[in-house]
């Protein structure tokens, strides 16, 4: 009879305990979906959730403060997405504040992200509707992407016919380039150069001589004409003729 | 009298002797037969037990007993084989996970595994052999040792007796049971995460609880509702129809194994279209 009774407490506290667990279970799945907790209201409208789904979390700032609620099609282009918020967060979340869809890293799960409003505004309420964002759809990513590589593959294309002109000696580039003769060309034109130069030289010098001895006399004949000039005035000034000027 | 037998005797010997051996044997014999004649006794029984469960007397001390039997004494296995489960599957998952480096996800990903699937029915496995088994042997052997026959003699209802106590218990207790595994092959879990790693326990079970949700948890514990029934229910239908005689012990407690464990896959199947088809 005794062993029976403390069979029976046994199993008391086994069956107890096994409850307990489940209890304390739920607890902390419900907590996560914020049922045991002061909620509020917001609602937003997107073109496109780009996979978010109920029970998404809600992050603001980094940190986990809700849960999306509920999605629905409302009409072709918006998809209305009730979100539940903890209500000790929503002092923080103006009536300016913007909601957009991101994801838990790479491969991670959608997450709706409430961005603060300005400072300066009213806190938001209860079954307001947020502005949102739109988010980055990762077709257009890709589609830009696509785009990119195929006009990055065109100029790599292109690059390599320059190239290969360049090479086979085709076009300015390619004859300046390849050109042999352009070069012996060259070569000649530098020497003539050179000479020309030096011819250039010794008539400078010569013309130099030339100009000095020219520059000189032409000097000593106005120094004379300067002279005879002065005579002349001279004489004339005493001249009878001019009196009077 | 005597002469319409000594009439009738030759016929039936040249009728013996034409009719081909294959249509001379009972139909019970063929095994197409005998697995349909098996669903119908086994629907009967279940039927039985429905309603012998909600007529009084109940039998409530033979429920605790029972219940101590199949659930108290059942946790150290369950306990063991929850731990490795958890332990195992988090040491197996690391270096596929890390190929992604997405370790981070380890406690999320084996939590998922665990309370969904791999908890309830390797438990519920482990249950059908230690339990479906014990329950066919022990009903088998009071089968062959008359001791059924005994009780109804004595006015004793059996069924009551032996099969809705039985079963009753393996139904309440596989749930608290699989909560026990889940929650212990959680804490193996931990401890695989921590052997190669370093993960506090309070940022450990935050994740598990971010992960979960209640399509998670709630039906994989009401399926285990059904594992628990159809463990004790076949248990006690093989026994309590067991053959008379000592090979008739062994036969039902196997058979009671091998249909119980085949049971579980069954309505873990039909639970997992059933739960699929509400989450989608």
């Amino acid at each position: 009879m005794k062993k029976n009774t403390s069979n029976k407490i046994k199993l008391g506290i086994f069956t107890s305990l096994g409850i307990l667990v489940l209890i304390l279970g739920i607890y902390f799945i419900g907590e996560r979906q914020q049922l045991f907790r002061s909620t509020f209201h917001l609602t937003g409208v997107f073109k496109d959730v780009a996979g978010l789904q109920a029970g998404s979390n809600v992050r603001f700032s980094g940190v986990n403060v809700g849960t999306v609620d509920n999605i629905r099609i409302v009409s072709d282009t918006s998809v209305k997405v009730e979100i539940l918020i903890d209500e000790s967060t929503r002092k923080f979340i103006k009536k300016d504040a913007l909601a957009s869809i991101g994801s838990e890293g790479l491969m991670g799960n959608k997450i709706l992200i409430i961005i603060p409003g300005t400072g300066g505004k009213k806190e938001i309420e209860n079954n307001d509707m947020v502005e949102t964002v739109q988010p980055i759809n990762m077709d257009d990513v890709m589609l830009s992407l696509k785009k990119t590589i195929d006009n990055a593959s065109s100029i790599t294309t292109n690059l390599s016919s320059i190239t290969g002109n360049i090479q086979s000696g085709k076009g300015t580039i390619g004859r300046l380039l390849m050109d042999r003769s352009l070069a012996q060309n060259f070569d000649s034109s530098i020497v003539n150069l050179k000479q020309g130069l030096f011819g250039l030289k010794n008539l400078m010098d010569d013309t130099k001589i030339s100009f000095a001895n020219n520059f000189d006399s032409t000097f000593v004949n106005l120094k004379e004409g300067s002279a005879g000039f002065k005579i002349l005035m001279k004489k004339a000034k005493d001249s009878w003729l001019l009196w009077g000027f | 009298m005597e002469n319409t037998i000594l009439e009738n005797s030759p016929n039936e010997h040249l009728e013996a002797e034409t009719i081909p051996e294959s249509f001379s044997e009972p139909i019970s014999d063929s095994v197409f037969n005998k697995f349909f004649l098996e669903v119908a006794s086994l629907t009967s029984f279940t039927w039985r037990f429905f309603k012998e469960v909600f007529k009084p007397p109940y039998e409530f001390n033979e429920l605790m007993k029972q219940s101590f039997l199949i659930g108290y004494k059942s946790l150290p296995l369950i306990g063991i084989t929850g731990f490795i489960i958890g332990l195992v599957l988090t040491i197996q998952s690391r270096p596929t996970l890390a190929k992604f480096g997405a370790e981070s996800w380890l406690p999320a990903m084996v939590a998922v595994s665990i309370i969904r699937e791999i908890g309830p029915v390797i438990t519920a496995l482990i249950f059908a052999g230690k339990v479906g088994s014990g329950i066919g042997a022990e009903l088998a052997s009071m089968n062959v040792t008359e001791q059924i026959d005994a009780m109804q003699v004595s006015c004793t209802n059996p069924f009551k007796y032996l099969v809705v106590t039985r079963v009753l218990s393996a139904t309440i207790m596989l749930p608290i049971l699989i909560i026990f595994s889940d929650a212990i092959g959680l804490l193996g879990s931990f401890v695989g995460v921590n052997l190669k790693g370093n993960v506090s326990t309070y940022l450990f079970f935050s994740q598990i609880f971010q992960s979960l949700e209640f399509g998670d948890l709630a039906p994989a514990f009401i399926k285990t509702i059904f594992f628990g029934f159809a463990i004790g229910l076949i248990g006690s239908f093989k026994g309590y129809n067991s053959y008379k005689g000592t090979e008739g012990v062994g036969k039902a407690a196997n058979s009671a194994v091998v249909f119980a464990s085949l049971m579980v896959f069954i309505i873990d199947m039909i639970a997992v279209q059933i739960t699929s088809l509400f989450q989608n």
